[in-house]
């Protein structure tokens, strides 16, 4: 990426976000005040403490639901609801158990109104590209937790998106195979030129992710900085490389102070209720 | 992998549906993936109905097994034959053999070979197979009935929160009156002919599948409905393409649940002012004491009753191969 010729994608202005709860006195903010743009083409990592408001962030940037206050553009155009221009990732998959994987993948075709014919080929183009072929006809209860996120990232990429959201995609999944998705995440964002935000509460994950890892304070959620990630090679053990180590503590000591302080605010809350 | 859970009691009773805002806003707190099939409901109980949730369970995805495990799968299978059939065959000995030995009456309970050759007799030339048609058609009409109205409607309250909030008063109160003692005030009202037999089982075979069907709509995973709403699905495809697929297995549970209230019901039917049907047959060998011709119209109502079941748990795993639990 050069730097001269950068456009915004998705620009995130002010942006508050407040729910009204039941029986409770004062309405809960759940994000006040963020400001962000992702760039055209970009692979942003967003961390923060649990509970700080990041997938209400992106609930908010997939149309889902709508801000309280700010507004949120897409190519300068404020965001108004769903839209087939975006594609989720969620942590549990959220695959249609009833659809066999290629179903599965077809499904955000079928609302797009492909023909069946291009939506199988599609799908099956999709399947392969994360290394599926060959289950196209598993349901996702016969297949590992590892490859129905595989589905589900081939599923939001057969309806040829824009942008990725993803909310912690492979936070449920183990170490290894954790690892080989990350790389395979990369492989297809170089491929397909995705913009890309990327949830994680693993600060080794959003180094090694993310372009730009945008740091979230605790709630009511805001960004807390931007840090830019750059390595003058990716070849061999990045993690090895003395600057993803730099990189990694910069974002820990970040977050610190900001896990503390959701800490704290649950305590409260606990005591508050109880 | 780790999300296969058992089925926790959710959506029983309609009064404790959790808050659900489907067109907006809706709560997603991190949820399993696959959806966790909601318990059976059961409406007020008409008599004893097996578990509700024998669900298809033991479907493995096993690859073809060697010789030697062939033959450990084989002795495992015959081993769990002899189990589940045990203490059937128990009781088929005991009705055999403990009149004989004089434990019981033979006058009262005749052991089971005489009870046999008395219902052979009556099914090939004898009463039966009238009495079992007489019954089988208003069992399956009010089942048939009942399955017809009862899914549209429960689809219905299930998906319009203002439908149900408006009903769920009402069915509460019906729900936990058993059909049984609403007999009376069928018969007062339709006669004690054919129709007010069929809408006895009508009314009582449209609650589990009504509830059933409710509770399945309700109780879709969340995370489904934003997962295709976020792919641009408005609310009648999203209904079409997610919520009624994901009811299914809960409304063939309703479904299966029906068919057998519809057997269980009925015998009570039969027993007010009927001339035909095999509860007929039951209380009239009984009062005129024909013994051993009773226990064949139990034993017929009894086969009749699982072979009924069994027909249904086939077509319910046919049409959710992809539950897992
Ligand atoms: N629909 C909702 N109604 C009320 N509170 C909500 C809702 N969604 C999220 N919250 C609350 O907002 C806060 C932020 O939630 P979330 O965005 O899920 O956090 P994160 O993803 O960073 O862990 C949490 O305290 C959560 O309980
Ligand atoms: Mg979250």
């Amino acid at each position: 990426m050069t730097t001269t010729a950068v456009t915004t994608k998705i620009g995130i202005r002010d942006v508050r976000k407040i729910f009204q709860v039941r029986d409770a006195g004062e309405p809960f903010v759940a994000l006040d005040g963020v400001d962000l743009d992702v760039r055209e083409g970009e692979f942003l990592a967003l961390v923060g403490p649990s509970g700080c408001g990041k997938s209400t962030l992106l609930d908010l940037v997939a149309g889902l639901t709508a801000p309280t206050a700010g507004e949120i553009v897409i190519d300068g155009t404020p965001v108004t609801g769903p839209g087939l221009d975006r594609g989720i990732v969620f942590q549990q998959y959220a695959l249609f158990p009833w659809r066999t994987a290629q179903a599965n993948v077809e499904f955000g075709l079928e609302a797009k109104a492909v023909p069946r014919r291009e939506r199988r080929e599609r799908a099956r183009h999709y399947l392969d590209l994360v290394g599926l072929t060959g289950f196209e006809e598993r349901y996702p209860h016969e297949l590992s937790g590892g490859m129905r996120q595989r589905v589900a990232i081939a599923r939001s990429l057969a309806f040829d998106p824009d942008v990725l959201l993803m909310d912690e995609p492979f936070a449920a999944l183990d170490a290894q195979t954790r690892e080989s998705l990350q790389e395979e995440l990369l492989r297809i964002w170089d491929k397909t030129g995705k913009t890309v935000i990327f949830i994680t509460h693993g600060i080794d994950e959003a180094v090694y992710l993310g372009q730009r890892v945008a740091v979230m304070t605790s709630r009511p959620g805001t960004i807390k900085e931007v840090v830019e990630v750059t390595f003058d090679s990716r070849a061999g053990d990045l993690r090895a490389d003395p600057a993803f180590g730099e990189y990694r503590h910069h974002v820990w000591t970040l977050l610190r102070d900001e896990v503390a302080a959701a800490q704290v605010q649950e305590r409260k809350a606990a005591t508050s209720r109880g | 992998m780790g999300d296969r859970r058992s089925a926790p009691a959710t959506g029983i009773a309609l009064s404790e549906r959790a808050p659900q805002e489907l067109p907006t806003d809706i709560d997603r707190r991190e949820a399993p993936a696959t959806p966790a099939p909601p318990a059976a409901v059961e409406p007020a109980a008409v008599g004893p109905v097996e578990p509700a949730s024998v669900g298809p369970g033991e479907r493995a995805t096993a690859p073809a097994p060697r010789p030697s495990a062939l033959a450990r799968r084989a002795r495992r299978l015959a081993s769990r034959a002899v189990t589940k059939s045990g203490a059937i065959l128990l009781l088929l000995a005991a009705w055999e053999v403990l009149p004989r030995v004089g434990v019981f009456d033979r006058v009262f309970v005749p052991p089971l070979s005489e009870d046999l050759v008395v219902w052979y007799g009556l099914l090939l030339d004898g009463p039966l197979p009238e009495h079992l048609r007489a019954s089988l058609i208003r069992s399956l009409s009010g089942f048939g009935l009942a399955v017809a109205l009862a899914i549209p409607l429960g689809l219905l309250i299930g998906w319009y929160r203002p439908v149900a909030d408006a009903l769920t008063p009402l069915l509460e109160v019906f729900r936990n009156t058993s059909p049984v003692a609403l007999l009376p005030v069928f018969t007062l009202i339709l006669g004690i002919g054919e129709t007010s037999k069929i809408t006895f089982v009508l009314y009582a075979c449209s609650w589990p599948v009504l509830l059933n069907t409710v509770s399945g709509v309700k109780t879709v995973e969340p995370l489904l409905i934003r997962s295709a709403r976020s792919m641009g699905l408005g609310p009648l495809r999203l209904f079409q393409k997610v919520i009624l697929p994901a009811a299914v297995p809960a409304v063939f549970t309703g479904v299966r649940l029906a068919g057998a209230y519809s057997i269980l019901v009925l015998l009570f039917a039969e027993m007010v002012g009927a001339k035909a049907g095999l509860g007929y047959l039951i209380l009239d060998t009984q009062s005129s004491f024909r013994i051993p011709e009773m226990y064949a119209g139990i034993i017929t109502i009894s086969a009749l009753g699982l072979l009924f079941n069994l027909l249904l748990l086939r077509i319910e795993r046919r049409f959710s191969t992809w539950r897992t639990t």
